[in-house]
């Protein structure tokens, strides 16, 4: 019933046609042959194509802050370095290695696409685990392309986009004190899904690719769907598709909450009707599902200490702030949580305190009943681990 | 409009600007500063850039948009 991802290889499953997942249903990994045969042939591209495709389908960043891609394309100059990310540091996230691993052509032709149109002096996919950097590897090997695999240390903020680009300058992977954008230093980046729908958008052009998802966001996404559920695994969906349609689909027959968006994004009634969009706060594409059989404080208690140990520390408010936070949570302490949490707000070189402090506050939100309840002698209901927090 | 920024990798709670700039600048349970949010008015400019330059981390900067 309960089911975390903590399995090498998620199952994929779509609802409506797929795109990215095209021929998963039939291959465990899409060869250069085979790709091709489900594709066809990459379409030639140059900026202003280019850039005029991205803004007619609204392209957004699959990264989670879903920053318009046809705007991040016009402010870097020609000559600067693509980086696809696939670090994926978000515990319960799978699809950019399920993407990496089983449609790497996809990903590689959207990062080649990008590079041309942009005359990239060199193109960098950053992985943090090596079957991702192998499958890539044996991709490139099969078309003769120079695409660079680097493999980088894990970490929830080293995946962070200027924290990145800085570890593979030779820095420290941790986010810069300035928010300056990374388009000035000559890198375009983006996150793995990402390049994979450019190589789907230059095939099917703006008209078709708008044919699916929703008005104002087009097209299809990847959720990673996890927790109380029978059928866990990554998915493909119309943009836009309702809850109810997805936790049906999943076998959640008694969902208590769903968190939306990872652990930087907000824990949800399962309505039904909510619609995935990047607008309701999708983000990187999580969905993970808690029922009444697992102690849901327990779990917040869990995920909190994670997050407060995922701090740089180079920031005192989150340093301090998020460890304290993680206390107040564990204690029950809700006044002193909520206020906590205001107070890591925004005050951080990335976006971790806040991310961490909306998670948080929206979890005492819905909980505080259960909070209640803990209050007067506890739940009875043991922690299952619905939510994956790594060893 | 103008604000103060503070560049968090730098701060180290040395608490000077919360001394220089009351009303501003309160000051967390850490003594990490605590921003007001109303922009800077140009009454303020003159304590704000003495207080900016004083920060014994460089931490704290004119943000002008």
């Amino acid at each position: 019933m309960t089911a975390t991802l903590a399995a090498p290889d998620a199952v994929t499953w779509t609802i409506g046609t797929p795109r990215l997942f095209a021929g998963l249903d039939r291959y465990a990994t899409l060869d250069y042959a085979a790709h091709l045969a489900m594709h066809g042939p990459l379409p030639h591209t140059d900026r202003s194509h280019l850039t005029a495709l991205l803004g007619a389908i609204a392209l957004s960043g699959r990264g989670g802050a879903g920053f318009p891609f046809a705007t991040k394309i016009q402010a870097t100059p020609d000559g600067a370095e693509v980086i696809v990310n696939g670090s994926e540091s978000e515990p319960a996230s799978f699809k950019d290695r399920t993407l990496l691993r089983r449609a790497p052509h996809l990903v590689l032709d959207g990062a080649l696409a990008v590079a041309a149109a942009l005359r990239a002096r060199r193109v960098v996919v950053a992985v943090h685990d090596a079957r991702s950097a192998a499958a890539l590897r044996q991709a490139i090997s099969e078309r003769q392309v120079r695409v660079h695999v680097e493999q980088t240390a894990g970490g929830f903020v080293a995946g962070e986009a200027r924290a990145l680009r800085r570890g593979l300058a030779g820095g420290p992977a941790i986010p810069p004190g300035r928010r300056a954008h990374l388009a000035q230093h000559g890198t375009l980046l983006s996150n793995v899904e990402t390049f994979a729908q450019v190589a789907v958008a230059l095939r099917l052009g703006p008209h078709r690719f708008r044919d699916t998802g929703s008005h104002a966001e087009p097209g299809t996404t990847l959720l990673t769907v996890s927790g109380a559920v029978a059928h866990p695994g990554v998915v493909e969906i119309p943009i836009g598709t309702p809850l109810g349609i997805v936790l049906s689909a999943a076998a959640a027959p008694t969902p208590l909450a769903v968190i939306i968006g990872g652990y930087h994004g907000t824990w949800q009634p399962p309505s039904a009707h909510i619609p995935l969009t990047r607008q309701a706060g999708l983000g990187a594409g999580v969905i993970a599902v808690l029922d009444a059989s697992t102690c849901a404080l327990g779990e917040l208690v869990r995920v909190t200490a994670w997050l407060a140990a995922q701090s740089a520390g180079q920031c005192g408010p989150c340093r301090f702030g998020l460890p304290a936070l993680a206390d107040d949570v564990a204690r029950g302490d809700l006044a002193g949580a909520l206020r906590h949490a205001a107070a890591a707000d925004g005050r951080g070189a990335c976006h971790h305190p806040d991310g961490a402090a909306r998670f948080v506050t929206s979890a005492l939100h819905l909980l505080r009943d259960e909070i209640e309840r803990h209050r007067m002698g506890g739940c009875g209901r043991p922690v299952r681990g619905q939510l994956a927090v790594p060893a | 409009m103008t604000s103060v920024a503070i560049d968090w990798t730098r701060c180290d709670g040395h608490r000077l600007c919360a001394a220089l700039l009351p009303g501003r600048i309160a000051l967390d349970e850490w003594g990490f500063p605590v921003l007001a949010a109303y922009p800077v008015r140009d009454d303020e400019l003159t304590n704000v850039r003495r207080a900016i330059a004083l920060c014994p981390a460089l931490a704290l900067r004119l943000d002008k948009r």
